[in-house]
């Protein structure tokens, strides 16, 4: 057991134990090898099911939406990405940072489970696409950090290297490109429903009347709501890289993203979303010196 | 029995392609899934593919019908299916099997589904062997066996260097005789499939389920799920839809798409009212449909164990550990 586990399990035990919080969401081993799954504790008993590893990739961060009826606080373990998807939260007014116990956990970089699949444990694993750039492994809001602060590593990343691709190539190349991307997309929503920043109560493509987005799946209508998805969730995602390692048929989600919070960082200054809560996201605020390039 | 080099097996298909809409498993940007037969292309065989053969047979939208108005006047047109005689080659155990659930659902108890039975009565099914078992793989815990597809016209074998042929159907032999120039007699014995990694008791399942209903255990099952439709639409026998429609003017078209009980729109009904209102209840139906519903109504499980939901669900929700809790449970 390493020993993050060890302190996951002991400050649960203490919450639990004390009445501290009613709930704990953390992460727990799932199966094969290579899964990490949520874990919902409510019990001081039950604590010795957390763990944290290299495939702790689920952003608990999503599940508070769920628990809104929750009494007493509830504690949850982040990772930089995750803590951000807090503030995020807080920002729409879903959660309230006082329900919280936060319990950061410095991420040095977690492991891609699709390549580890049909390997052995202590196999060479490919580091998960979206950790490879990660700007912020240390959680930005917590009441107690795990483990010391790691250095953010600078290093080029596949999603990275792929926008730059795209900037290069004519409208009508990047076109077939995502074209080619979303004809593929089965419609499962996986990537919607994963999304901290997609906290709609009712979801546009979900309305029946009007039907905004049809059910068949075709093109036009996966283009429809892709790109809806990326233009809702720009200056809010907060790269969390879940879409992308949710989608089944590897839709490169975060490229679509990343070159969003580019064009932003760039326009409006370097402002990632979720690390000031009280902060207005730069396309949910009016400043009159704001770039109008595209008027 | 009958063989094939395994270098020349695309030789047997091109020439099946010239006969039959052949379809075979590849892997498309990185996704494995059965397509269109192309020569230029290397097959995928080593592990089974992403997506289930399913949609060959039931697509993921379909149309239905046409209609035009003109005054009080409706008009509507039939859209015909072309009947074209095709060949699914490469179909593993898991997914024959699934076609066997899915055949019980559109083509028996009275209703045949016109759409559904143009294609597979069209169809020929060729079975691979399994050797290997994927990390998800459990369809021999679900009463499978990895060698022999359910309800196929050829079952291939993996022998090694060769590929061999087994028919088992007349429709299968016909197959064999049709291409006996390009297959050589062989000795070899088939390659064993490896022991699984993961394997379930589903035994008494079904029967202690119908008295769950009402189980705490929901509740805490649910918790992680999503409520999107991946396991469902990767699942090779989940075959629920939607009947929607497309009007433009005064002419329009309906057709049917894939649909999820997953989803919380599913059940939700005209004026708002949804007998499924949360994760726990729709969680619930899904277990309950694939492990004791269909068991009831067609004698067979709706799982067939090939594993898909478990190695793609982002949030890593197990259908063996649910019958494992199942099994575990305490009923009154």
């Amino acid at each position: 057991m390493n020993e993050i586990t060890q302190k996951m399990r002991e400050t649960a035990r203490g919450l639990l134990n004390s009445g501290q919080v009613a709930l704990v969401l953390g992460w727990e081993k799932g199966y094969p090898w290579y899964k990490s799954a949520p874990a919902f504790i409510d019990r001081g008993e039950d604590v010795d099911r957390l763990v944290f590893d290299e495939f702790c990739h689920n952003n608990l961060s999503k599940y508070l939406l769920d628990l809104v009826a929750v009494e007493g606080r509830i504690a949850l373990f982040v990772k930089g990405c995750d803590s951000r998807g807090i503030n995020r939260l807080i920002q729409d007014n879903q959660v309230k940072r006082e329900q919280l116990y936060i319990i950061g956990i410095p991420c040095p970089g977690l492991k891609d489970p699709d390549d580890a699949a049909g390997k052995k444990q202590g196999d060479e694993i490919k580091d998960a696409a979206k950790c490879q750039d990660c700007r912020y492994p240390n959680p930005v809001v917590y009441d107690l950090l795990l483990g010391e602060k790691v250095p953010v590593a600078k290093r080029s990343s596949e999603t990275q290297a792929l926008i730059e691709r795209l900037e290069k190539m004519k409208p009508d190349e990047r076109y077939e490109f995502w074209a080619e991307q979303f004809s593929r997309c089965l419609r499962c929503y996986a990537c919607r429903n994963i999304c901290p920043a997609c906290n709609c109560r009712e979801c546009v493509f979900d309305r029946a009347t009007p039907e905004w987005l049809g059910k068949a799946n075709n093109l036009i209508e996966n283009q429809f709501m892709h790109l809806t998805r990326a233009i809702h969730v720009a200056g809010r995602c907060i790269e969390c890289g879940e879409c992308e390692r949710a989608c089944p048929v590897n839709i490169p989600l975060m490229a679509l993203n990343r070159k969003l919070i580019n064009d932003i960082e760039e326009l409006f200054g370097e402002e990632p979303a979720g690390l000031d809560p009280e902060k207005k996201t730069p396309l949910g605020r009016f400043e009159l010196d704001d770039p109008e390039k595209f008027m | 029995m009958l063989a094939i080099d395994k270098k020349r097996l695309n030789e047997l298909l091109r020439n099946m392609s010239r006969d039959f809409r052949v379809y075979a498993p590849y892997l498309e940007n990185g996704t494995g899934k059965f397509a269109p037969y192309r020569e230029d292309r290397e097959l995928y065989l080593e592990m089974n593919t992403l997506l289930p053969p399913k949609d060959i047979f039931f697509p993921q939208t379909e149309k239905m019908y046409r209609f035009r108005t003109a005054g009080s006047a409706l008009e509507i047109e039939e859209i015909e299916d072309k009947k074209e005689k095709q060949v699914i080659f490469g179909i593993r155990s898991c997914d024959a099997f699934s076609i066997d659930c899915l055949d019980k659902v559109f083509l028996s108890r009275g209703y045949e589904d016109a759409f559904y039975k143009n294609k597979r009565e069209n169809t020929l099914l060729v079975g691979l062997a399994c050797t290997a078992a994927g990390d998800t793989c459990f369809c021999r815990s679900m009463g499978l066996n990895p060698q022999e597809a359910v309800g196929v016209d050829l079952q291939v074998l993996d022998l090694g260097e060769e590929w061999g042929f087994e028919a088992r159907t007349a429709a299968g032999e016909g197959l064999l005789a049709r291409y006996r120039d390009l297959l050589r007699e062989t000795d070899a014995a088939p390659i064993p499939t490896q022991e699984f990694k993961l394997k379930v008791d589903v035994e008494g399942v079904p029967e202690k389920l119908s008295r769950m209903f009402d189980h705490p255990m929901w509740e805490e099952i649910s918790r992680k799920c999503l409520g999107c439709a991946l396991c469902t639409y990767l699942c090779p026998t989940c075959h629920c839809f939607d009947v929607s429609g497309k009007v433009k003017g005064e002419e329009g078209y309906r057709f049917r798409c894939w649909d999820s009980c997953m989803f919380s729109e599913y059940t939700r009904m005209a004026g708002g009212h949804n007998p499924r209102p949360t994760k726990k209840e729709r969680v619930r139906n899904r277990f309950m449909h694939k492990l004791c519903y269909f068991v009831e109504r067609y004698g067979q499980l709706l799982c067939t164990g090939c594993g898909r939901c478990l190695a793609k669900c982002p949030v890593n929700m197990d259908i063996t550990a649910v019958i494992r809790k199942i099994k575990e449970a305490e009923v009154e």
